[in-house]
């Protein structure tokens, strides 16, 4: 009888102790999240009464040519920037994992970008490559190399965008990947040695095959918060010229808060919640397999 | 075979330089040119030897007074949101981790699934209520944020952590007549103070450097220090670099030092929170 009594005291402190976190991710995202799918089959402004228009703001999301830029924009974007951070990551994973001399102080440099704000690292890289004196431009023309025009090149703009978002992103990356790599046995090595591979081949058949797991889950991770770009594009070009820079997150607040349009606002925010929650049926459904494998 | 070593130690080296100029030459050439005299900022080729000069603080301290109260107002959000989060996470870590049940498991998916929702949709439905409320333009409004944005994380790397303490602690204390919270403040809490830390470290850099939502939600009372150096961005022609690299230097500087310092925890909850979950 006493040991049912405190259980049931277990079972309400339990709740009582999960209640601050769920509260807040109830109130904070899952109902206004949800709100959100109300507010994309209305028409509604600021102080005025949503008004059930069904899928009337679908069609003209999905029929506004600066909604297939934002979302072309974002893609490319999103590759480059995810792709070149694997890459780069994975490469200073194994130069890391290979034995540096300095490796404390050198882990401490490649992290630094992390501690950077986006306004901060927005504000170094406008000057770095200022299109009239920043010191990259100035060098790359004393040398005799093109430019970036980024303020009036679109195409220049989106690299811009990639180059700052890769700084800002890349020692999260690099931290997994070498993680990852750290975690691979020692002993795999040695018997790949005693069986006379060469480097290449015991990266080709040792490393990669168990770092893939790893490289796929930094990978989705990745693609799912870098689809979100926003403060780099807005700090940068703003979108512009001519809304040509415009990434999908940046439509989004350009048509809530600059033309008051909340039905499309709301529908362009349920668009990137499917999306992102398409990425991440597959991160959850490999995170909870690791999960499985740990207990 | 020693052409070969010394081709890879070559390379080696070269890798090294190219990881540090990527990394820190950003950083340091903004903090070098904010103590540059105005006309050798722009000088070409860049100049090293220069009589280094506070001119470019005086001028932020005089002109941009409204950067300083930025940094007040930041510090207050971000002690504030590290603290709501990391209690928060706390509390479920500990039950998550002493309660293993289908429901709870369930429940800590859940967790990771909301975080992976945009930050910005959710400000659509959120600028009305927040309106409602009268939090829009204060600091509370961005402590409830940025806490909300790092609980999941919080929770699953407090679990990780209290795990390692073992139960039996829990279990003698319970024997003694100790209730769940006096458990989780003497005992617990002083074993996680690691973990506590780690979640603490991840808060305060997301806090400290938020831009979206202070963007979003604040106007005039609240204004964070990111927000006041992306204004001095947006004054557009008139961009007087000299103060800039100046105020980002500010902003940059503390929050650099404290996650080098605090780089092993850093690492620790980088890695369990990606991977792991």
């Amino acid at each position: 009888m006493r040991g049912q009594v405190r259980r049931g005291g277990q079972q309400a402190a339990t709740w009582l102790f999960i209640a601050p976190v769920h509260a807040l991710l109830l109130g904070v995202i899952v109902i206004p999240a949800c709100y959100v799918v109300w507010l994309s089959l209305t028409a509604s402004t600021f102080g005025r009464a949503p008004v059930f228009v069904g899928i009337a703001n679908y069609l003209q999301v999905l029929g506004d040519s600066y909604f297939w830029r934002a979302l072309g924009n974002t893609i490319i974007v999103v590759l480059i920037v995810v792709h070149v951070e694997l890459l780069a990551g994975l490469g200073m994973a194994l130069l890391f994992a290979s034995g540096l001399p300095c490796r404390r102080f050198l882990l401490l440099a490649v992290l630094a970008p992390y501690a950077v704000s986006e306004v901060s690292a927005v504000v170094m890289w406008r000057y770095l490559f200022d299109p009239d004196i920043g010191p990259i431009t100035t060098t790359l023309q004393a040398l005799g190399l093109p430019t970036l025009d980024w303020t009036f090149s679109p195409t220049d703009g989106l690299l811009m965008v990639a180059l700052l978002s890769v700084w800002l992103n890349l020692p999260f990356t690099f931290i997994v990947l070498y993680a990852a790599r750290l975690a691979i046995p020692g002993d795999l090595y040695e018997a790949a040695l005693v069986d006379g591979t060469t480097p290449l081949q015991s990266f080709r058949h040792v490393t990669l095959p168990l770092l893939a797991p790893a490289i796929l889950m930094a990978m989705l991770f990745r693609y799912i918060i870098a689809f979100r770009l926003f403060s780099e594009v807005w700090l940068l070009t703003a979108g512009g010229p001519a809304r040509s820079t415009e990434v999908v997150a940046v439509y989004l607040y350009n048509e809530a808060f600059r033309y008051n349009a909340f039905g499309p606002a709301a529908t362009t925010g349920w668009l990137m919640v499917s999306v992102s929650l398409l990425l991440a049926t597959g991160y959850i459904w490999g995170l909870r397999r690791e999960m499985a494998n740990a207990h | 075979m020693r052409i070969e070593r010394l081709a890879i130690g070559a390379g080696k080296a070269v890798a090294i330089a190219a990881m540090l100029l990527w990394s820190l030459l950003p950083i340091g050439f903004i903090a070098l040119s904010s103590v540059k005299p105005a006309r050798d900022i722009f000088a070409v080729p860049p100049r090293i030897a220069f009589t280094p000069t506070l001119q470019h603080y005086t001028d932020l301290w005089l002109h941009w007074g409204s950067f300083f109260v930025g940094l007040c107002n930041s510090l207050i959000i971000t002690a504030g949101a590290t603290v709501l989060a990391v209690t928060a996470s706390m509390l479920a870590g500990y039950a998550y981790s002493r309660h293993r049940s289908r429901a709870m498991s369930r429940s800590a998916t859940f967790l990771v699934a909301v975080r992976l929702i945009p930050p910005i949709v959710i400000t659509l439905p959120l600028f009305p209520i927040v309106n409602w409320l009268r939090l829009n333009d204060t600091h509370v409004i961005l402590i409830i944020l940025y806490a909300t944005f790092f609980v999941s994380l919080g929770t699953l790397l407090m679990r990780g952590f209290i795990d390692q303490i073992p139960r039996e602690l829990d279990e003698a204390a319970c024997v003694d007549g100790a209730g769940p919270l006096v458990i989780l403040w003497r005992i617990i809490v002083p074993l996680a103070t690691q973990g506590m830390l780690a979640v603490a470290v991840f808060v305060i850099v997301f806090a400290w450097n938020e831009f979206l939502f202070a963007f979003i939600f604040i106007s005039t009372r609240a204004k964070t220090a990111p927000l006041v150096i992306s204004e001095m961005i947006g004054s557009f022609d008139g961009v007087d670099w000299g103060v800039l690299f100046a105020a980002s230097t500010v902003q940059l500087l503390p929050v650099l030092i404290f996650v080098l310092c605090m780089q092993r925890y850093l690492v620790s909850g980088l890695t369990a929170g990606a991977v792991k979950g």
